[in-house]
């Protein structure tokens, strides 16, 4: 039986996918046992979609300060 | 009418004299096209206002060197080059160790399981209220950690791919995308992810 710090550790690297087949299935069934390691993997999901949020407001502008901020970098 | 070679001697010394106006005006010129470059190449929107930034200190510090006006561009986009280069290789370089591990690891009582169950986010929680919470952790990030960080989980890529766009093996891909998220998610949880709920 695999430790929640084991399946956490591998979801966490993103290694889930490549691990060999018993790994995965131990992690399955750990996840299907544990609510503690199902709420960190929502964690680290919705991490991730309020990241690509973020990243779709400002994908090709910088924020709405830079020129000033840069400039004022340089008068220092 | 002037000539240019006057004009364009006229807006070096202002330029080496840090004159505000001509700062402003060169930063005004040319930042947002360096800044979309900078994305283009692959760095996330932080760390792409941080080159640029940096960028612009290396050419006022260098502007003596410099005889035109004509070519501020060409020579901003090799300075932008290098110093995205130059990214790479500290991203290449990171430590091996990295404090959040221990804090990782701190999470986990003897026989590794969960002392606390992870917060899930708030719902309640305007887009914009988390917008801000992300972009503000992500600066607690190394360059290297927001890298990966960028390209695993906002654009989406395999560690096989994020490890040849950073020349990066699959296993430290691994490693940064780990600390990644466990600094977001300390961050995250520190301004107050999971309390209402
Ligand atoms: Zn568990």
């Amino acid at each position: 039986m695999m430790t929640c710090k084991e399946v956490s550790t591998l979801i966490s690297t993103g290694g889930f996918s490549d691990a060999p087949l018993t790994r995965r299935l131990g992690v399955r069934l750990h996840l299907l046992m544990c609510r503690h390691c199902r709420a960190f993997r929502r964690q680290l999901e919705a991490v991730a979609r309020s990241a690509r949020a973020a990243a779709a407001v400002h994908e090709t502008e910088p924020s709405r300060d830079f020129e000033s901020k840069i400039a004022a970098s340089l008068k220092r | 009418m002037r000539d240019v070679v006057q004009l364009d001697a006229e807006y070096l010394g202002r330029l080496r004299r840090r004159d505000p106006d001509a700062l402003q005006s060169v930063v005004d010129e040319h930042g947002r096209r360096l800044y979309r470059a900078a994305r283009g190449m692959g760095h996330s929107a932080t760390e792409a206002e941080d080159l640029v930034q940096d960028v612009f200190v290396t050419f006022i510090d260098s502007v003596e060197r410099f005889e035109g006006r004509s070519q501020v561009g060409t020579w901003l986009f090799g300075i932008l080059h290098h110093k995205s280069q130059e990214r790479r290789r500290a991203v290449a370089r990171e430590e091996l160790n990295d404090p959040v591990d221990q804090i990782f690891e701190s999470q986990f009582d003897g026989r590794g399981s969960w002392i606390r169950t992870p917060a899930a986010p708030d719902r309640q929680a305007g887009a914009a209220q988390v917008a801000d919470a992300i972009r503000a952790c992500l600066d607690g990030l190394s360059p290297a950690q927001r890298d990966v960080f960028q390209l695993r989980e906002v654009e989406e890529l395999s560690a096989a791919d994020a490890g040849k766009i950073l020349v990066l093996t699959i296993t430290h891909i691994g490693v940064l995308l780990h600390r990644a998220r466990t600094k977001l998610r300390m961050c995250l949880e520190g301004k107050g992810w999971g309390r209402l709920r």
